[in-house]
This record gives C-alpha cells, structure tokens and sequence, in this order.
C-alpha cells in the first residue's frame, strides 16, 4: 500500500501541477488582455486604497500566467505551490468578505468581474473552487517532486 | 523523494549540472518576462500629460467631453461605447440630455471608457474627433444606434467610423485622418486611468454634482431621472 503511494505520487503530483498551472493560466491569460477590467474586478472588493487595487489589477494576471508557466514546467514546484496557495487563501478571504459584507460583485477570477445585479452572485461555488484549489495547492507543497518537471529529482 | 533545492544562490546551475541550469535559465527568462510585462501594464495604464486633447477636454474635467462647462447641475456620464448597457441607458434619457444641453440647462460630461476592448478604444476616438466638428452629440447617438450585438465584432474600424461621421455631417479631412491616425488614442487611456481613479467599476456610471445615483431606481427611468435632477438644482 505504502509503496504503491510513492509509485503514484509523482504522476498525482504532475496531475496536480497541471490542474493547478492550468486554471492559473485560464486566470491570467483571459486577464492580460483586459487589465482596465481587471483593476475594476479588484477595486470591486472595497478592501484596497483605489491606487493599490489599481496596480494588483495591472500586475495580477501576469503574475498568475508565470506562475502557471512555472507549474506546468515543474520550475520551483515547492515555492511555487506555496505562492500559488497564498494566493488561493488571499481569494478566499476576498470573496468571504464581499458575500459578508453584502457587497454584489463577480469575483474576476477569469476575467470580468465588477458589480454585478443582487442576486447574481456566486460566492460559495467561488468559494469551494479555491478551496480545492488551496488543498491542491498544499499537497504540491509537501510533495513537489513528479514526472516531467525540471526540478532535479 | 524529490526535493527542490532551495534559491540560495546561483552556485545550483553548477553543481546540478545541465538540468538545473535549464530550470534556472527557464525560471530567469519567465521571470523576466514576468517583471517587464507588469512594468510595461502599469507604465501603460498611467496619466499622460502630453497627450493630444480634443478641443472640447479640459484635463480639470477628468478629460471628459464637457457641454456648458460652469453651469449646475453637473451630470458625469461614464460610458462605454460596446456595453449594451450603456445603450439602455442612452435610448431612456439620451433625447432629454441632448434637448437639456442645447437649451444650457446642465453641465453634461461625458467620460468616454474603453474597457471592453480595441473597438471602444476606437469608437471613443471617433467621437473625440467629431466632437473637434461640433458634432459629438449626433455621433454619440449614432455609435450607440448602431452597436453591434457582440464585442469587438469587426464592426467598428476606421472605414465604419468615418462613414458614420459623415452621416452626421463630419466629413473634414480633419476628421477622416483623425479617426484613421487615432489622434486622440492617449487621451482614450487617459479617461480610463481617471475613471481608474474615481473608482468607476461599471459603465454606466452616472453622477449628478458628484454623487452617484442610484443604480437601482434612477438610471433607466427617465421620470425618476429628471426628478433627481431637479434636486440637484435643475430650474424649469
């Protein structure tokens, strides 16, 4: 049983690597094209001084596509994998406290984003994406070696 | 187990041998790219100061489109030319402004956003021009007429534009090479980086001496409308 885990886990962990690099590309790359409705995606949240949310909305998604580019080639995997899931966790409290707060927003996760009508929100299904993706995110941490990275194994 | 050898230096291209360098020279060039790319979005996004204005713009009006500068009330209008919300908008209160503007009733500023994409960008330029013909207002009901239903469809392009100038009279040479040059296309992002600023987050956006109004109630009604500005100060 035992070693037929460490059989599986570097292919578990290529898997991994992929969803994970694959959805921060779908992120960042339907992003990079619009970065003024990025900046409007991020000012939508009401936590950030306008400047700042001005700059992560122009640098964001950039930011997201190395990341994926760093994932789906197994390039510093560990450190990777810890900034992506910092980056889940910051979503997560980000979209917690816009359905607390009552505030009518889509979260701009894959483009769009901004005020939208009451009622056409969907903060727990964007809620429970990160969340798996933070859990992903976590075991790639702890095991970050797998097939066809360009880690040294 | 592997273990991924921590950043301490670059002595890891030397030990690891080949393929370590190959991660590192991988990890250099995407990080590269990386740190250029959001150097050259955030230069890009921001204010510049030398761009060519329309001759209707003031930079103090947020590089709107301002009719009867000086008069209250000041109706900002923040708009995009593709959002088809924005066209609702027009079709409920665009012929009331127009008849306002013309009898100097209100100050209308009209702050033309781009961020659905090339076409806005082009639509918004096209509109600067006209409004250098003193024909905005035609131009700005026109563009909205004729929308198209999907984004950045291929309708709008620098041919399209000068035939629709031409159909509300804008037909200078000045205005066909200003549409086709994009004269005014940093003053496009210069309205997009104020609209940055103020904190607009959807088109459209409307204020009335600086406030805005309601989303919910008064945007698309147009007797609502005109009664939030007769609060605001409108006389008769």
């Amino acid at each position: 049983m035992k070693n037929r885990f460490w059989l599986l886990q570097p292919w578990i962990t290529l898997l991994f690597r992929l969803i994970l690099g694959g959805v921060l590309l779908a992120a960042g790359g339907l992003k990079v094209g619009h970065l003024q409705k990025s900046a409007m995606a991020v000012r939508a949240y009401e936590v950030l001084p306008i400047s700042v949310a001005n700059v992560i909305g122009y640098s964001l998604p950039w930011i997201e596509v190395g990341l994926a580019i760093f994932l789906i080639l197994g390039v510093f995997v560990k450190q990777s994998a810890m900034a992506s899931g910092a980056l889940m966790f910051i979503f997560i409290l980000g979209i917690a406290q816009a359905g607390i707060r009552g505030l009518s927003i889509d979260c701009g996760c894959f483009g769009g984003g901004g005020q939208v009508a009451a009622g056409q929100t969907k903060y727990l299904a964007e809620i429970f994406r990160d969340v798996g993706l933070l859990a992903i995110a976590l075991a790639l941490t702890k095991f970050p070696g797998g097939k066809f990275g360009l880690d040294r194994q | 187990m592997a273990k991924a050898p921590k950043t301490k230096d670059s002595s890891g291209s030397k030990s690891g041998g080949g393929d370590n360098f190959t991660r590192w020279l991988v990890a250099g060039m995407v990080g590269l790219v990386v740190v250029v790319a959001v150097a050259f979005s955030l230069f890009s996004n921001r204010t510049n100061t030398a761009a060519t204005l329309p001759s209707t713009v003031k930079q103090s009006d947020g590089y709107g489109i301002s009719f009867n500068s000086g008069i209250k009330p000041v109706i900002d209008i923040w708009e995009d030319f593709q959002c088809p919300v924005c066209k609702n908008f027009e079709a409920v209160v665009g012929e009331y402004l127009n008849q306002l503007i013309v009898e100097k009733k209100v100050n209308v500023i009209f702050h033309t956003l781009s961020f659905i994409g090339d076409e806005s960008i082009l639509a918004a330029n096209a509109a600067a021009c006209a409004s250098d013909e003193d024909k905005f207002l035609p131009f700005h009901a026109l563009l909205y007429q004729t929308q198209s239903a999907k984004e950045n469809s291929g309708l709008w392009n620098a041919k399209s534009l000068q035939d629709l100038g031409a159909q509300v009279g804008a037909t200078s040479d000045k205005f066909t090479a200003c549409v086709k040059d994009g004269t005014y296309a940093q003053w496009v992002a210069n309205v997009a980086s104020d609209g940055a600023k103020k904190n607009v987050n959807s088109t459209p956006t409307v204020f009335i001496n600086g406030v805005e109004i309601d989303r919910n109630t008064q945007y698309f009604n147009l007797e609502a409308f005109k009664a939030a500005l007769v609060t605001a100060g409108l006389k008769g």
